[in-house]
């Protein structure tokens, strides 16, 4: 601690014409700043240039000074106490909703710097809210978006944990199906959306299949890796414990990467909620995203940006499931001592 | 009286990459027979330069896929050539190896459990057996808490007893103790020592201290460095510590002494192949 003031320290000690010069010293003096001028009233010539030069030095010191407390403020990996975190995270957030404010500010839609057609604000957003719930209605649309996606991960589950599970034991497995999973990697998947439309019509099957799609696209891999991640000396162990090939793999694989494909699973499922507007956007349908299209369409646009805030808590929600229910099942993880 | 050799290794060697620009030969010529003397498990600790092979020598013995079988020779155990790891041949490693998604209990018990049809053992008698063994190497009241939660010698602890448990023959211990500190090693050191007596496997142990050496082994073994093969065997120097506190051993001036001796050995064996 305090190392970056001691770098500076000595430099207080120098010459004020020295600090002058360099501008890029480290830390100068603020001392200086309201210093007398040591000259008389009479002005002699080359006083211009003189304030000039003063004024110069001046905003240098300040600048300089400046940065010295930016640097004694920001320290590589210190430690911020939970309150002081908490402060910062909440300053753009407020930062970002002072601006939505001041730019939709104005008592006619006429004094608006940007129109309420085009963003309407904070206030009119969250007193849509009983239209959204009750016209559009936000409970069951967002339980068809929940279905969905929870449907879409299941599919996914069943085909990537398996594989994943025998390309991460075998390499044979592995050499068998890595190209296709390379290949999958660089897809972009938005453009899966119309692959899907054009097999699968609009129906529910089309968005099962294309979330189905982007979920096994997503968690192969990391299955894959989870069960990469197991250590050698746990499978040689069991070897000499007498562990036969079903067993290391079920056992030694399966039940030491356990928490890492857990992991993997919550990360998925959490991608689930940009893929299902994905494939809700393409028609006026249920759901979610359906009620984006319907809003940008027909209006009110409030509700585009209060589904956006309803599915940011939703899956904010169900992360914290996710990670009360790991916590549950793997009460053993790394940094949860007793 | 013909005793059965529990290990014997005859004209090993093996090469690494063989055939390719990067082929690494770490064992030559490695031979040597040990009786299976009932009553008595011997102990022969290895000493030797890095990448000498000395690991690749348990490996060999264990079996492992990835270096059996040696490029020349052959790898016997209880007179029959060895196929692969089994549970007749107890391995320690310097990692720690503690399943992490179990506790203490259900670590010590694994090897049963998979076992347990071999073994005809019911649940009660495998917990009662690895409660046993957990109460033997100290860690009784630590059995339901996970691997995380112990320190890095109670971990080796567990190592050692779901090895025991299973009763091995044979034991290889791959410098388990050098990622500890010194008073946990020479707590380690105890414990091995206490626990001789009723083991009585045959155990080979791996490791770069020379007086973890000198006070643990009934033979020492100096390797060469790779191509690595067996450069001096010291049988009879070595006094017979089991019973005494490894430090008060280790620090006494005969010891220090034999130490001395094996040091000078080490030295001109890696001297003379360079």
């Amino acid at each position: 601690m305090g190392d970056l003031e001691e770098i500076g320290e000595p430099k207080n000690g120098e010459t004020r014409d020295a600090v002058a010069a360099d501008g890029d010293a480290a830390v100068a003096p603020v001392a200086h700043t309201g210093e007398p001028t040591g000259e008389g009233g009479a002005q002699p010539p080359g006083f211009v240039q003189r304030v000039a030069t003063r004024t110069a030095r001046q905003v240098d010191a300040a600048a300089a000074s400046l940065r010295a407390a930016l640097l004694g403020w920001l320290r590589i990996r210190e430690e911020v106490p939970t309150w002081l975190a908490w402060i910062l995270g909440l300053i753009p957030i407020a930062a970002v909703l002072g601006l939505w404010w001041a730019v939709t500010a104005g008592a006619t839609p006429e004094s608006r710097l940007i129109s309420p057609t085009i963003l309407p604000s904070p206030l009119e957003v969250v007193l849509s809210f009983p239209s959204l719930w009750f016209d559009r209605a936000l409970t069951r649309n967002l339980l068809v978006s929940l279905s969905r996606v929870v449907g879409g991960f299941a599919v996914a589950v069943a085909i990537a944990f398996p594989l994943g599970l025998a390309m991460g034991a075998f390499t044979k497995v592995k050499a068998m199906f890595n190209p296709l999973a390379v290949f999958g990697a660089y897809l972009p998947i938005p453009a899966l959306v119309p692959l899907t439309l054009s097999l699968f019509g609009t129906g529910e099957e089309q968005k099962i299949a294309f979330l189905a799609l982007a979920f096994v696209i997503y968690l192969l891999p990391l299955i894959v890796a989870a069960v990469d991640q197991v250590d050698q000396v746990y499978l040689k162990t069991a070897y000499t414990l007498g562990a036969d090939r079903w067993q290391v793999l079920r056992r030694v694989l399966l039940g030491v990467a356990w928490p890492a494909i857990y992991q993997s699973l919550r990360q998925g499922f959490g991608i689930g909620w940009s893929y299902i507007i994905l494939a809700e956007m393409v028609d006026i349908g249920h759901g979610l995203g359906g009620i984006i299209i319907i809003s940008q369409r027909r209006g009110p646009r409030e509700h585009i940006y209060l589904v956006l805030l309803v599915i940011v808590a939703l899956a904010y929600v169900t992360d914290r499931v996710w990670s009360v229910v790991g916590r549950y099942l793997f009460p053993y993880r790394e940094g949860r001592s007793a | 009286m013909t005793a059965v050799p529990i290990v014997e290794l005859v004209g090993v060697e093996k090469t690494f990459n063989a055939g390719t620009p990067h082929a690494y030969t770490a064992l030559k010529d490695v031979s040597f027979r040990i009786d299976d003397r009932p009553g008595y498990g011997e102990f022969i600790a290895i000493i030797g330069p890095s990448g000498c092979g000395k690991s690749t020598l348990l490996n060999l013995i264990q079996g492992f896929p990835d270096v059996y079988p040696p490029t020349r020779g052959e790898v016997r155990v209880h007179g029959r050539r060895v196929t692969g790891p089994g549970r007749d041949r107890g391995m320690i490693f310097q990692k720690y190896s503690s399943f992490p998604q179990l506790t203490v209990l259900d670590n010590v018990t694994f090897g049963l459990e998979i076992n347990h049809r071999e073994l005809h053992l019911g649940r009660a008698a495998m917990q009662e057996q690895a409660m046993d063994m957990i109460r033997h190497v100290g860690l009784l009241g630590h059995e339901d808490k996970y691997p995380h939660q112990l320190s890095g010698g109670q971990q080796q602890r567990v190592a050692i007893a779901r090895s025991l448990v299973l009763k091995p023959r044979i034991l290889l211990m791959d410098e388990p103790f050098s990622a500890l500190d010194e008073p946990t090693r020479f707590d380690m050191q105890r414990l091995i020592t206490e626990l001789w007596h009723d083991v009585q496997a045959t155990v080979f142990l791996v490791t770069h201290s020379i007086s973890e050496a000198v006070y643990l082994g009934d033979r020492l073994w100096i390797m060469t460095p790779a191509p690595g093969t067996i450069g001096a065997v010291f049988d009879d120097v070595i006094p017979p510590t089991r019973d005494a506190d490894p430090l008060m051993v280790q620090e006494s001036s005969e010891f220090k002494a034999v130490v001395r001796e094996v040091a000078r050995t080490f030295n001109e064996i890696e001297a003379e192949s360079r």
